[in-house]
Protein backbone atom coordinates (compact mmCIF):
# COMPACT_ATOMS: atom_id res chain seq x y z
CA UNK A 1 0.00 0.00 0.00
CA UNK A 2 1.95 3.41 -1.11
CA UNK A 3 0.18 5.89 0.71
CA UNK A 4 2.83 8.68 -0.11
CA UNK A 5 2.35 9.08 -3.89
CA UNK A 6 -1.83 9.36 -3.53
CA UNK A 7 -2.90 13.20 -4.29
CA UNK A 8 -5.59 13.92 -2.77
CA UNK A 9 -7.68 17.24 -3.76
CA UNK A 10 -10.55 17.96 -0.95
CA UNK A 11 -11.76 21.01 -3.22
CA UNK A 12 -13.14 18.30 -5.56
CA UNK A 13 -13.38 15.55 -3.16
CA UNK A 14 -10.94 13.56 -5.39
CA UNK A 15 -7.78 11.03 -4.97
CA UNK A 16 -5.85 9.81 -8.20
CA UNK A 17 -2.56 7.23 -7.86
CA UNK A 18 -0.47 8.45 -10.50
CA UNK A 19 1.45 5.16 -9.90
CA UNK A 20 -1.18 2.29 -10.67
CA UNK A 21 -0.52 0.00 -13.65
CA UNK A 22 -1.94 -3.14 -14.31
CA UNK A 23 0.99 -5.58 -14.58
CA UNK A 24 -0.84 -8.06 -16.59
CA UNK A 25 -4.63 -7.34 -18.25
CA UNK A 26 -6.53 -9.13 -16.07
CA UNK A 27 -8.32 -12.22 -17.88
CA UNK A 28 -11.83 -11.64 -17.85
CA UNK A 29 -14.45 -8.64 -16.88
CA UNK A 30 -15.08 -9.99 -14.20
CA UNK A 31 -11.70 -9.80 -12.91
CA UNK A 32 -11.06 -6.13 -14.08
CA UNK A 33 -14.01 -4.96 -12.36
CA UNK A 34 -13.00 -6.79 -9.20
CA UNK A 35 -9.23 -5.37 -9.33
CA UNK A 36 -10.98 -1.98 -9.69
CA UNK A 37 -13.38 -2.19 -7.59
CA UNK A 38 -10.87 -2.84 -5.01
CA UNK A 39 -8.54 -0.04 -6.01
CA UNK A 40 -11.32 2.71 -5.41
CA UNK A 41 -12.07 1.29 -2.23
CA UNK A 42 -8.96 2.42 -0.81
CA UNK A 43 -8.83 5.47 -2.85
CA UNK A 44 -12.40 6.61 -1.19
CA UNK A 45 -11.00 5.33 2.50
CA UNK A 46 -8.02 7.65 1.84
CA UNK A 47 -10.58 10.98 0.81
CA UNK A 48 -12.73 9.50 3.93
CA UNK A 49 -9.53 9.50 6.40
CA UNK A 50 -8.73 12.87 5.08
CA UNK A 51 -11.89 14.46 5.60
CA UNK A 52 -12.51 13.39 9.11
CA UNK A 53 -9.23 15.13 9.75
CA UNK A 54 -10.39 18.08 8.68
CA UNK A 55 -11.26 20.72 11.98
CA UNK A 56 -15.13 20.16 12.30
CA UNK A 57 -18.13 21.66 13.64
CA UNK A 58 -20.68 20.89 15.24
CA UNK A 59 -24.76 20.80 13.46
CA UNK A 60 -28.25 19.85 14.39
CA UNK A 61 -27.34 16.97 11.43
CA UNK A 62 -23.86 15.84 12.56
CA UNK A 63 -20.47 17.25 12.26
CA UNK A 64 -19.81 20.11 9.54
CA UNK A 65 -16.41 20.35 7.55
CA UNK A 66 -15.51 23.22 5.35
CA UNK A 67 -13.67 22.05 2.41
CA UNK A 68 -10.56 23.75 1.53
CA UNK A 69 -10.24 25.63 -2.33
CA UNK A 70 -9.56 22.70 -5.09
CA UNK A 71 -6.35 22.41 -6.08
CA UNK A 72 -6.30 20.73 -9.55
CA UNK A 73 -8.06 23.00 -12.29
CA UNK A 74 -10.45 21.71 -14.60
CA UNK A 75 -10.34 22.67 -17.88
CA UNK A 76 -12.81 25.61 -19.39
CA UNK A 77 -16.66 23.80 -20.13
CA UNK A 78 -17.52 26.33 -23.28
CA UNK A 79 -15.31 27.60 -25.69
CA UNK A 80 -13.01 30.53 -25.70
CA UNK A 81 -15.54 33.53 -27.12
CA UNK A 82 -14.90 34.28 -30.30
CA UNK A 83 -13.35 38.01 -31.38
CA UNK A 84 -16.17 39.55 -32.86
CA UNK A 85 -16.17 40.90 -36.37
CA UNK A 86 -16.02 44.78 -36.67
CA UNK A 87 -19.39 46.43 -36.75
CA UNK A 88 -20.16 48.82 -40.02
CA UNK A 89 -19.30 51.87 -37.74
CA UNK A 90 -16.06 50.59 -36.35
CA UNK A 91 -14.77 49.98 -39.84
CA UNK A 92 -15.50 53.79 -41.48
CA UNK A 93 -14.91 55.08 -37.92
CA UNK A 94 -11.26 53.58 -38.43
CA UNK A 95 -11.45 54.19 -42.34
CA UNK A 96 -11.66 57.81 -41.74
CA UNK A 97 -9.54 58.04 -38.72
CA UNK A 98 -12.77 58.94 -35.79
CA UNK A 99 -11.56 58.51 -32.44
CA UNK A 100 -14.19 57.92 -29.38
CA UNK A 101 -14.84 60.59 -27.28
CA UNK A 102 -15.85 60.52 -23.83
CA UNK A 103 -19.28 62.39 -23.13
CA UNK A 104 -20.85 64.29 -20.01
CA UNK A 105 -23.61 63.18 -18.72
CA UNK A 106 -24.31 66.92 -17.45
CA UNK A 107 -24.27 69.66 -20.01
CA UNK A 108 -25.50 73.03 -19.95
CA UNK A 109 -28.32 74.37 -21.96
CA UNK A 110 -28.15 77.45 -23.07
CA UNK A 111 -32.14 77.56 -23.30
CA UNK A 112 -32.71 77.68 -19.85
CA UNK A 113 -29.34 78.36 -18.50
CA UNK A 114 -29.22 75.38 -16.13
CA UNK A 115 -27.42 71.96 -16.01
CA UNK A 116 -29.59 69.49 -17.59
CA UNK A 117 -28.57 65.65 -18.37
CA UNK A 118 -27.86 64.25 -21.53
CA UNK A 119 -30.20 61.64 -22.29
CA UNK A 120 -33.13 61.04 -20.07
CA UNK A 121 -36.27 62.63 -18.48
CA UNK A 122 -35.63 66.82 -19.18
CA UNK A 123 -32.61 66.15 -21.26
CA UNK A 124 -31.00 69.03 -23.06
CA UNK A 125 -31.79 69.62 -26.63
CA UNK A 126 -35.27 67.79 -26.29
CA UNK A 127 -37.62 68.12 -29.41
CA UNK A 128 -40.69 69.37 -27.54
CA UNK A 129 -38.66 72.11 -26.07
CA UNK A 130 -38.51 73.88 -29.03
CA UNK A 131 -40.79 76.50 -29.05
CA UNK A 132 -40.79 78.12 -32.60
CA UNK A 133 -39.63 77.28 -35.79
CA UNK A 134 -38.31 79.49 -38.01
CA UNK A 135 -40.00 78.63 -41.59
CA UNK A 136 -37.67 78.78 -44.28
CA UNK A 137 -38.35 79.44 -48.15
CA UNK A 138 -38.36 76.15 -49.20
CA UNK A 139 -41.23 75.10 -46.67
CA UNK A 140 -44.77 74.79 -47.97
CA UNK A 141 -47.35 76.37 -46.46
CA UNK A 142 -49.36 73.04 -45.20
CA UNK A 143 -46.54 71.36 -43.09
CA UNK A 144 -46.41 71.24 -39.83
CA UNK A 145 -42.52 71.19 -38.81
CA UNK A 146 -42.54 70.01 -35.46
CA UNK A 147 -44.25 67.06 -36.95
CA UNK A 148 -41.58 66.68 -39.68
CA UNK A 149 -39.33 66.97 -37.02
CA UNK A 150 -40.83 63.82 -35.58
CA UNK A 151 -41.32 61.72 -38.37
CA UNK A 152 -37.21 62.54 -39.55
CA UNK A 153 -36.39 61.21 -35.85
CA UNK A 154 -38.67 58.29 -36.10
CA UNK A 155 -37.03 57.45 -39.54
CA UNK A 156 -33.08 57.43 -38.10
CA UNK A 157 -33.90 55.47 -34.80
CA UNK A 158 -35.39 53.01 -37.34
CA UNK A 159 -32.35 52.84 -39.41
CA UNK A 160 -30.47 52.88 -36.28
CA UNK A 161 -31.89 49.61 -35.45
CA UNK A 162 -31.80 47.91 -38.81
CA UNK A 163 -28.19 48.49 -39.06
CA UNK A 164 -27.77 46.89 -35.21
CA UNK A 165 -29.80 43.58 -36.66
CA UNK A 166 -26.76 43.27 -39.76
CA UNK A 167 -24.25 43.88 -37.37
CA UNK A 168 -25.17 41.05 -35.15
CA UNK A 169 -26.53 38.88 -38.22
CA UNK A 170 -22.64 39.54 -39.51
CA UNK A 171 -21.88 38.11 -36.21
CA UNK A 172 -23.79 35.51 -36.40
CA UNK A 173 -22.42 34.07 -39.15
CA UNK A 174 -19.49 33.93 -37.89
CA UNK A 175 -20.43 32.55 -34.62
CA UNK A 176 -19.55 35.62 -32.50
CA UNK A 177 -23.08 36.29 -30.79
CA UNK A 178 -22.72 37.79 -27.64
CA UNK A 179 -23.84 35.00 -25.44
CA UNK A 180 -27.25 36.90 -24.07
CA UNK A 181 -28.49 37.42 -27.41
CA UNK A 182 -27.64 33.94 -28.02
CA UNK A 183 -29.17 32.35 -25.06
CA UNK A 184 -32.51 34.26 -25.76
CA UNK A 185 -32.84 33.31 -29.60
CA UNK A 186 -32.73 29.35 -28.51
CA UNK A 187 -34.00 29.54 -25.06
CA UNK A 188 -37.36 27.82 -24.42
CA UNK A 189 -40.27 30.40 -24.44
CA UNK A 190 -41.31 31.60 -20.34
CA UNK A 191 -45.14 30.24 -20.29
CA UNK A 192 -47.68 32.53 -21.15
CA UNK A 193 -45.47 34.89 -23.84
CA UNK A 194 -45.75 33.97 -27.22
CA UNK A 195 -43.07 31.61 -28.74
CA UNK A 196 -40.82 32.63 -31.60
CA UNK A 197 -42.19 30.68 -34.66
CA UNK A 198 -40.80 28.11 -36.06
CA UNK A 199 -39.30 27.35 -39.39
CA UNK A 200 -40.83 24.99 -41.01
CA UNK A 201 -38.97 22.10 -42.30
CA UNK A 202 -38.92 20.37 -45.66
CA UNK A 203 -40.83 17.51 -44.79
CA UNK A 204 -43.79 19.48 -43.08
CA UNK A 205 -43.71 21.93 -46.00
CA UNK A 206 -43.91 19.05 -48.30
CA UNK A 207 -46.90 17.68 -46.48
CA UNK A 208 -48.55 20.99 -46.06
CA UNK A 209 -48.54 21.64 -49.54
CA UNK A 210 -49.78 18.09 -50.36
CA UNK A 211 -52.81 19.05 -47.92
CA UNK A 212 -53.56 22.19 -49.82
CA UNK A 213 -53.47 19.85 -53.25
CA UNK A 214 -56.36 18.29 -52.65
CA UNK A 215 -58.43 21.36 -51.87
CA UNK A 216 -59.88 21.55 -54.78
CA UNK A 217 -63.62 21.13 -56.04
CA UNK A 218 -63.45 17.56 -56.45
CA UNK A 219 -60.59 16.86 -53.75
CA UNK A 220 -58.03 16.65 -56.31
CA UNK A 221 -58.87 13.05 -57.45
CA UNK A 222 -58.54 14.33 -61.17
CA UNK A 223 -55.07 16.73 -60.89
CA UNK A 224 -52.02 15.57 -62.77
CA UNK A 225 -49.40 14.75 -59.99
CA UNK A 226 -46.49 17.16 -60.57
CA UNK A 227 -43.13 15.97 -59.99
CA UNK A 228 -41.60 16.01 -56.81
CA UNK A 229 -45.16 15.64 -54.56
CA UNK A 230 -45.96 14.02 -52.19
CA UNK A 231 -49.16 11.40 -51.66
CA UNK A 232 -51.39 12.78 -48.88
CA UNK A 233 -50.37 11.22 -45.36
CA UNK A 234 -53.84 10.79 -43.54
CA UNK A 235 -56.81 10.07 -46.42
CA UNK A 236 -59.75 11.06 -45.06
CA UNK A 237 -60.29 9.54 -41.98
CA UNK A 238 -58.39 10.25 -38.87
CA UNK A 239 -59.01 7.48 -36.47
CA UNK A 240 -60.31 4.10 -37.23
CA UNK A 241 -63.53 2.21 -35.37
CA UNK A 242 -64.35 -1.70 -35.69
CA UNK A 243 -67.42 -2.49 -38.17
CA UNK A 244 -70.77 -1.63 -35.80
CA UNK A 245 -71.96 -5.17 -36.95
CA UNK A 246 -70.08 -8.27 -38.00
CA UNK A 247 -71.98 -11.01 -39.90
CA UNK A 248 -75.09 -11.24 -37.29
CA UNK A 249 -74.08 -8.73 -34.54
CA UNK A 250 -70.66 -9.17 -32.76
CA UNK A 251 -67.78 -10.25 -35.27
CA UNK A 252 -64.19 -11.30 -34.58
CA UNK A 253 -62.98 -8.42 -34.34
CA UNK A 254 -65.00 -7.22 -31.57
CA UNK A 255 -64.67 -10.56 -30.25
CA UNK A 256 -60.93 -10.19 -30.26
CA UNK A 257 -60.45 -6.83 -28.65
CA UNK A 258 -63.50 -7.27 -25.98
CA UNK A 259 -61.41 -10.36 -25.15
CA UNK A 260 -58.05 -9.15 -24.69
CA UNK A 261 -58.91 -6.12 -22.60
CA UNK A 262 -60.70 -8.40 -20.26
CA UNK A 263 -57.85 -10.96 -20.14
CA UNK A 264 -55.70 -8.00 -19.41
CA UNK A 265 -58.28 -6.75 -16.75
CA UNK A 266 -58.18 -10.20 -15.06
CA UNK A 267 -54.81 -10.94 -15.07
CA UNK A 268 -54.06 -7.52 -13.60
CA UNK A 269 -56.19 -8.21 -10.30
CA UNK A 270 -55.02 -11.98 -10.46
CA UNK A 271 -53.79 -11.65 -6.95
CA UNK A 272 -56.64 -10.86 -5.40
CA UNK A 273 -58.65 -14.23 -5.93
CA UNK A 274 -57.35 -15.96 -3.38
CA UNK A 275 -58.01 -14.30 -0.31
CA UNK A 276 -54.85 -15.32 1.97
CA UNK A 277 -56.44 -14.50 5.28
CA UNK A 278 -59.56 -16.48 4.20
CA UNK A 279 -57.42 -19.19 3.53
CA UNK A 280 -55.33 -19.24 6.29
CA UNK A 281 -57.70 -19.45 8.38
CA UNK A 282 -59.91 -22.15 6.59
CA UNK A 283 -56.73 -24.33 6.66
CA UNK A 284 -56.34 -24.03 10.61
CA UNK A 285 -59.79 -24.57 11.18
CA UNK A 286 -59.44 -28.12 9.22
CA UNK A 287 -56.21 -28.32 11.46
CA UNK A 288 -57.76 -27.98 14.70
CA UNK A 289 -60.87 -30.37 13.55
CA UNK A 290 -58.66 -33.17 13.01
CA UNK A 291 -56.25 -32.64 15.74
CA UNK A 292 -59.75 -32.78 17.92
CA UNK A 293 -60.60 -36.00 16.23
CA UNK A 294 -57.24 -37.49 16.62
CA UNK A 295 -57.83 -36.64 20.63
CA UNK A 296 -61.52 -38.13 20.55
CA UNK A 297 -60.52 -40.98 18.76
CA UNK A 298 -57.13 -41.60 20.85
CA UNK A 299 -59.88 -40.81 24.31
CA UNK A 300 -62.02 -43.34 23.25
CA UNK A 301 -59.58 -46.50 22.88
CA UNK A 302 -58.30 -45.58 26.98
CA UNK A 303 -61.52 -45.06 28.39
CA UNK A 304 -65.53 -45.26 27.05
CA UNK A 305 -67.00 -43.37 30.07
CA UNK A 306 -65.45 -39.89 28.96
CA UNK A 307 -66.52 -39.15 25.94
CA UNK A 308 -70.29 -39.02 27.23
CA UNK A 309 -68.63 -37.00 30.28
CA UNK A 310 -67.21 -34.32 27.25
CA UNK A 311 -71.16 -34.51 26.11
CA UNK A 312 -72.74 -33.78 29.03
CA UNK A 313 -70.72 -30.80 29.95
CA UNK A 314 -71.17 -29.53 26.49
CA UNK A 315 -75.01 -29.30 26.60
CA UNK A 316 -74.53 -27.74 30.01
CA UNK A 317 -72.60 -25.15 28.60
CA UNK A 318 -75.19 -24.60 25.94
CA UNK A 319 -77.46 -23.94 28.46
CA UNK A 320 -75.53 -21.53 30.60
CA UNK A 321 -74.93 -19.35 27.72
CA UNK A 322 -78.67 -19.12 26.20
CA UNK A 323 -79.33 -18.05 29.72
CA UNK A 324 -77.21 -15.52 30.63
CA UNK A 325 -78.12 -13.99 26.42
CA UNK A 326 -81.78 -14.02 27.84
CA UNK A 327 -81.74 -12.28 30.67
CA UNK A 328 -79.75 -8.93 28.75
CA UNK B 1 -73.52 4.38 -33.12
CA UNK B 2 -70.44 3.12 -33.04
CA UNK B 3 -68.10 0.10 -30.85
CA UNK B 4 -66.00 1.25 -28.36
CA UNK B 5 -62.73 1.47 -29.21
CA UNK B 6 -59.33 -0.22 -26.92
CA UNK B 7 -59.16 2.75 -24.27
CA UNK B 8 -62.63 3.38 -24.05
CA UNK B 9 -63.51 -0.63 -23.27
CA UNK B 10 -60.25 -0.86 -21.05
CA UNK B 11 -62.00 2.18 -19.29
CA UNK B 12 -65.62 0.88 -19.32
CA UNK B 13 -64.78 -2.72 -17.77
CA UNK B 14 -61.94 -1.35 -15.30
CA UNK B 15 -65.05 0.51 -13.60
CA UNK B 16 -67.19 -2.50 -14.30
CA UNK B 17 -64.53 -4.60 -12.50
CA UNK B 18 -64.50 -2.71 -9.43
CA UNK B 19 -68.06 -4.04 -8.46
CA UNK B 20 -68.18 -7.23 -10.13
CA UNK B 21 -64.69 -8.87 -9.78
CA UNK B 22 -64.26 -11.88 -12.07
CA UNK B 23 -68.15 -12.28 -12.73
CA UNK B 24 -67.41 -9.51 -15.36
CA UNK B 25 -66.99 -12.27 -17.51
CA UNK B 26 -71.04 -13.33 -17.17
CA UNK B 27 -71.65 -9.49 -17.92
CA UNK B 28 -69.40 -10.08 -21.51
CA UNK B 29 -70.46 -13.80 -22.47
CA UNK B 30 -73.95 -13.70 -21.17
CA UNK B 31 -76.19 -15.22 -23.81
CA UNK B 32 -79.04 -13.79 -25.34
CA UNK B 33 -82.14 -15.26 -26.54
CA UNK B 34 -83.92 -12.30 -27.56
CA UNK B 35 -83.51 -12.36 -31.99
CA UNK B 36 -85.14 -14.85 -33.98
CA UNK B 37 -81.85 -16.72 -34.26
CA UNK B 38 -82.13 -19.81 -32.32
CA UNK B 39 -78.55 -19.63 -31.38
CA UNK B 40 -77.86 -17.87 -28.51
CA UNK B 41 -76.36 -14.59 -29.41
CA UNK B 42 -73.79 -12.37 -26.98
CA UNK B 43 -74.28 -8.87 -25.71
CA UNK B 44 -72.12 -6.22 -26.86
CA UNK B 45 -71.34 -2.67 -25.86
CA UNK B 46 -72.15 0.07 -28.30
CA UNK B 47 -71.51 4.17 -28.30
CA UNK B 48 -74.08 6.75 -28.97
CA UNK B 49 -73.50 9.85 -28.56
CA UNK B 50 -71.21 9.62 -25.29
CA UNK B 51 -73.43 6.78 -24.28
CA UNK B 52 -72.66 3.34 -23.55
CA UNK B 53 -75.59 1.21 -24.01
CA UNK B 54 -75.32 -3.13 -23.18
CA UNK B 55 -77.16 -4.47 -26.40
CA UNK B 56 -78.08 -7.57 -27.47
CA UNK B 57 -76.49 -8.39 -30.79
CA UNK B 58 -79.92 -9.41 -33.08
CA UNK B 59 -81.00 -5.84 -31.27
CA UNK B 60 -77.58 -4.19 -32.84
CA UNK B 61 -77.95 -5.46 -36.35
CA UNK B 62 -81.82 -4.18 -36.19
CA UNK B 63 -80.27 -0.44 -34.83
CA UNK B 64 -78.69 -0.05 -37.68
CA UNK B 65 -81.28 0.81 -40.07
CA UNK B 66 -82.10 3.83 -37.90
CA UNK B 67 -80.01 6.67 -38.48
CA UNK B 68 -77.62 8.50 -36.10
CA UNK B 69 -79.31 11.85 -35.41
CA UNK B 70 -82.95 9.69 -34.97
CA UNK B 71 -81.60 6.71 -32.76
CA UNK B 72 -81.87 7.98 -29.48
CA UNK B 73 -81.39 4.49 -27.09
CA UNK B 74 -80.97 1.08 -27.54
CA UNK B 75 -80.84 -1.53 -24.65
CA UNK B 76 -80.26 -0.93 -21.75
CA UNK B 77 -77.91 2.52 -21.05
CA UNK B 78 -74.88 1.81 -18.57
CA UNK B 79 -73.21 4.70 -18.56
CA UNK B 80 -71.84 7.54 -20.10
CA UNK B 81 -68.52 9.16 -20.86
CA UNK B 82 -67.33 12.55 -19.68
CA UNK B 83 -66.31 15.25 -22.13
CA UNK B 84 -62.79 14.72 -20.19
CA UNK B 85 -62.60 10.94 -21.47
CA UNK B 86 -63.95 9.57 -17.79
CA UNK B 87 -66.54 7.08 -18.00
CA UNK B 88 -68.92 7.13 -15.34
CA UNK B 89 -71.62 4.44 -14.11
CA UNK B 90 -75.46 6.02 -14.34
CA UNK B 91 -78.42 4.26 -12.10
CA UNK B 92 -79.49 2.59 -15.50
CA UNK B 93 -76.95 -0.22 -14.56
CA UNK B 94 -78.34 -1.35 -11.51
CA UNK B 95 -79.85 -4.18 -12.45
CA UNK B 96 -76.93 -5.38 -14.26
CA UNK B 97 -74.77 -4.85 -11.33
CA UNK B 98 -76.86 -6.28 -8.74
CA UNK B 99 -76.95 -9.73 -10.51
CA UNK B 100 -73.25 -9.76 -10.63
CA UNK B 101 -71.99 -7.63 -7.67
CA UNK B 102 -69.39 -9.50 -5.69
CA UNK B 103 -69.83 -7.03 -2.69
CA UNK B 104 -73.09 -6.29 -1.09
CA UNK B 105 -74.82 -4.07 1.45
CA UNK B 106 -78.44 -4.42 2.80
CA UNK B 107 -79.99 -1.16 4.34
CA UNK B 108 -82.68 -1.08 7.24
CA UNK B 109 -85.86 0.10 5.94
CA UNK B 110 -85.42 3.13 8.35
CA UNK B 111 -82.40 4.14 6.23
CA UNK B 112 -83.82 3.73 2.64
CA UNK B 113 -85.21 7.19 2.00
CA UNK B 114 -82.49 8.76 3.01
CA UNK B 115 -80.24 7.24 0.06
CA UNK B 116 -82.65 7.48 -1.90
CA UNK B 117 -82.33 10.71 -1.61
CA UNK B 118 -78.99 10.80 -2.52
CA UNK B 119 -76.92 10.51 1.22
CA UNK B 120 -74.24 8.55 2.20
CA UNK B 121 -74.94 5.38 4.02
CA UNK B 122 -74.68 5.69 7.71
CA UNK B 123 -72.95 2.77 10.14
CA UNK B 124 -76.65 2.83 11.77
CA UNK B 125 -78.55 2.35 8.63
CA UNK B 126 -76.31 -0.96 7.59
CA UNK B 127 -78.58 -4.22 7.90
CA UNK B 128 -76.01 -6.83 6.11
CA UNK B 129 -72.71 -6.31 4.89
CA UNK B 130 -70.79 -9.32 2.63
CA UNK B 131 -67.12 -10.08 4.09
CA UNK B 132 -64.28 -9.23 2.65
CA UNK B 133 -64.80 -5.45 1.29
CA UNK B 134 -61.51 -3.48 0.88
CA UNK B 135 -61.89 0.12 1.25
CA UNK B 136 -62.68 1.46 -2.51
CA UNK B 137 -64.47 -1.38 -3.36
CA UNK B 138 -67.34 -1.14 -5.58
CA UNK B 139 -70.44 -1.85 -3.68
CA UNK B 140 -74.26 -2.75 -4.72
CA UNK B 141 -76.92 -1.52 -2.03
CA UNK B 142 -79.97 -3.57 -1.43
CA UNK B 143 -83.41 -2.96 0.66
CA UNK B 144 -84.11 -6.11 2.86
CA UNK B 145 -86.31 -7.75 0.73
CA UNK B 146 -83.54 -8.25 -2.08
CA UNK B 147 -84.59 -4.90 -4.41
CA UNK B 148 -81.38 -2.87 -5.55
CA UNK B 149 -81.32 0.86 -4.79
CA UNK B 150 -78.31 1.77 -6.15
CA UNK B 151 -74.42 1.44 -5.84
CA UNK B 152 -71.48 3.17 -4.60
CA UNK B 153 -68.12 2.99 -2.78
CA UNK B 154 -66.95 1.67 0.60
CA UNK B 155 -65.75 3.82 2.66
CA UNK B 156 -64.28 1.22 4.93
CA UNK B 157 -63.30 -2.02 5.23
CA UNK B 158 -65.93 -4.98 6.95
CA UNK B 159 -63.56 -4.80 9.68
CA UNK B 160 -63.66 -1.25 10.32
CA UNK B 161 -67.01 -0.96 9.87
CA UNK B 162 -67.36 -3.13 13.06
CA UNK B 163 -65.54 -0.52 15.30
CA UNK B 164 -66.97 2.69 13.69
CA UNK B 165 -69.99 4.90 15.41
CA UNK B 166 -73.30 4.84 14.41
CA UNK B 167 -72.80 8.09 12.27
CA UNK B 168 -69.81 7.18 10.17
CA UNK B 169 -69.86 6.61 6.52
CA UNK B 170 -69.66 3.16 4.98
CA UNK B 171 -70.55 3.32 1.57
CA UNK B 172 -70.20 6.87 -0.22
CA UNK B 173 -73.57 7.67 -2.58
CA UNK B 174 -72.58 7.07 -6.34
CA UNK B 175 -76.15 6.53 -7.87
CA UNK B 176 -79.21 5.44 -6.34
CA UNK B 177 -82.74 4.61 -8.16
CA UNK B 178 -84.31 8.10 -6.60
CA UNK B 179 -82.47 9.42 -9.41
CA UNK B 180 -85.42 8.12 -12.15
CA UNK B 181 -87.42 11.10 -10.30
CA UNK B 182 -84.72 13.89 -9.02
CA UNK B 183 -82.69 13.92 -12.48
CA UNK B 184 -85.01 12.75 -15.04
CA UNK B 185 -83.49 14.93 -17.52
CA UNK B 186 -79.97 14.11 -17.51
CA UNK B 187 -80.58 9.72 -17.56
Amino acid sequence: MDTQEHQIDLGHLMAFDPLHHFPSPPPSREELVKECLQKGTVLVQLIADALFNLPSTEDIDGPLVKLPPPMTRLPREKHLPKPKPPTKWELFAKAKGIKNRKKDKIVYDEQTGTWKRRHGYDRVNDDKDIPIIEAKMTDEPGEDPFAKRQAEKRKRVEKHEKNRLQNLKQAAKVGALPSHIQLAATALPITGTQAAPKKASKNELQDIASMAAAATASGGKFDKKLLGEKPEKHKGKYRKFLPVVEGTGIGSQERQQTEKVLNRLISKNSHEILNVDKAINMYNVKKEKKRKNQRGKDSSTSSKLNPKKQLQKKSLKKGGSSKKGKSK
Amino acid sequence: MRPLDENETTALFEKLFKFTGNNLKNIVENPSYEGPDPNAGRYCFRLQKNRVYYVSESMVKRATNIGRAQLVSLGTCIGKFTKGGNFHLTVQSVNLLAANAKHKVWLKPTSEMSFLYGNHVLKGGLGRITENIVAGDGVVVFSMSDVPLGFGIAAKSTQDCRKLDPNGIVVLHQSDIGEYLRMEDEL
